[in-house]
């Protein structure tokens, strides 16, 4: 018996829809993580993908515990002198609806090839409404993940 | 008595060594020094890939049991310790197949595991 291993053009994909209304951000993030990455489906192999896709609403309305929502920092540096630019999360949601989710899944999952398509298949809406209706989403249950 | 030359053998070595790099980059695959470098380094890096499949292959098979019983809302975890309390002797490669190929028989299976163990949920 040798163990399968599937690659990812023979993967069935789901579409799972989430609100993420008053769920903690990195939790949720952690979760969705998992199902980009496939992990929750006994068909894993590490070197596919074999992920769902995942669609988010309300993505700005997450909870965050403390005062991070203005003292939790987003840094990055353009390359020119004096170029470190810096926004608060709550800066971030009115000029980059739903980044800080994005950056926060991007964080967990692989850093290479492979984890740069995964994130391709999130869809990130700062609406209650999404566009995908057409692919018939089920309601993703975060904490049964 | 005649001389013999080493050349034959000597370009017999070089075809062999250049047949085993195959497919490597650049001077690894022209050149015979590269390549004998390239060859050596290649076995070292075979002999420590065959023992780390084996340790690779577990934690895939652990990955995918863990994925198949949290959908029957077991983890990995409590379903290995119902499965040793049970005495029951399937290896983690061969749930791992069936979690894969026979989700119903899987499903069987932590079933029984749990009653044999005595476990309530």
């Amino acid at each position: 018996m040798r163990t399968v291993h599937i690659s990812s053009g023979d993967v069935q994909r789901k579409w799972f829809v989430v609100d993420l209304e008053g769920k903690t951000l990195g939790r949720a993030a952690a979760r969705i993580a998992l199902v980009l990455r496939g992990k929750h489906k006994p068909t894993f192999t590490p070197n596919a993908d074999t992920g769902d896709f995942v669609i988010v609403v309300n993505a700005d309305k997450f909870a965050l515990t403390g005062k991070k929502r203005d003292t939790k920092v987003y840094r990055h540096h353009t390359g020119y002198m004096g170029g470190l630019k810096t926004a608060s999360v709550s800066e971030t949601a009115v000029r980059h609806p739903g980044q800080a989710l994005t950056l926060a899944i991007a964080g967990m999952l692989p850093k290479n090839t492979l984890g740069k398509n995964m994130i391709k298949k999130l869809k990130v809406y700062a609406t209650p409404e999404h566009p995908h209706a057409a692919q018939q989403p089920e309601t993703l249950d975060l904490d049964k993940v | 008595m005649a001389r013999i030359k080493g050349g034959v053998r000597t370009h017999a070595r070089h075809k062999k060594i250049l047949k085993a790099a195959r497919g490597h980059r650049g001077a690894r695959h022209r050149l015979f020094r590269r390549a004998n470098t390239s060859v050596m380094k290649a076995g070292q890096y075979a002999y420590v890939g065959r023992r780390l499949k084996k340790r690779d292959m577990r934690s895939l098979w652990i990955e995918r049991i863990n994925a198949a019983s949290r959908q029957l809302g077991v983890t990995y975890s409590k379903l290995i310790g119902w499965l040793t309390k049970s005495g029951m002797e399937l290896d983690r490669r061969v749930l791992a197949d069936m979690a894969l190929n026979a989700p119903t028989d899987f499903a069987k299976v932590v079933d029984t595991a749990r009653r044999l163990a005595g476990a309530s949920a």
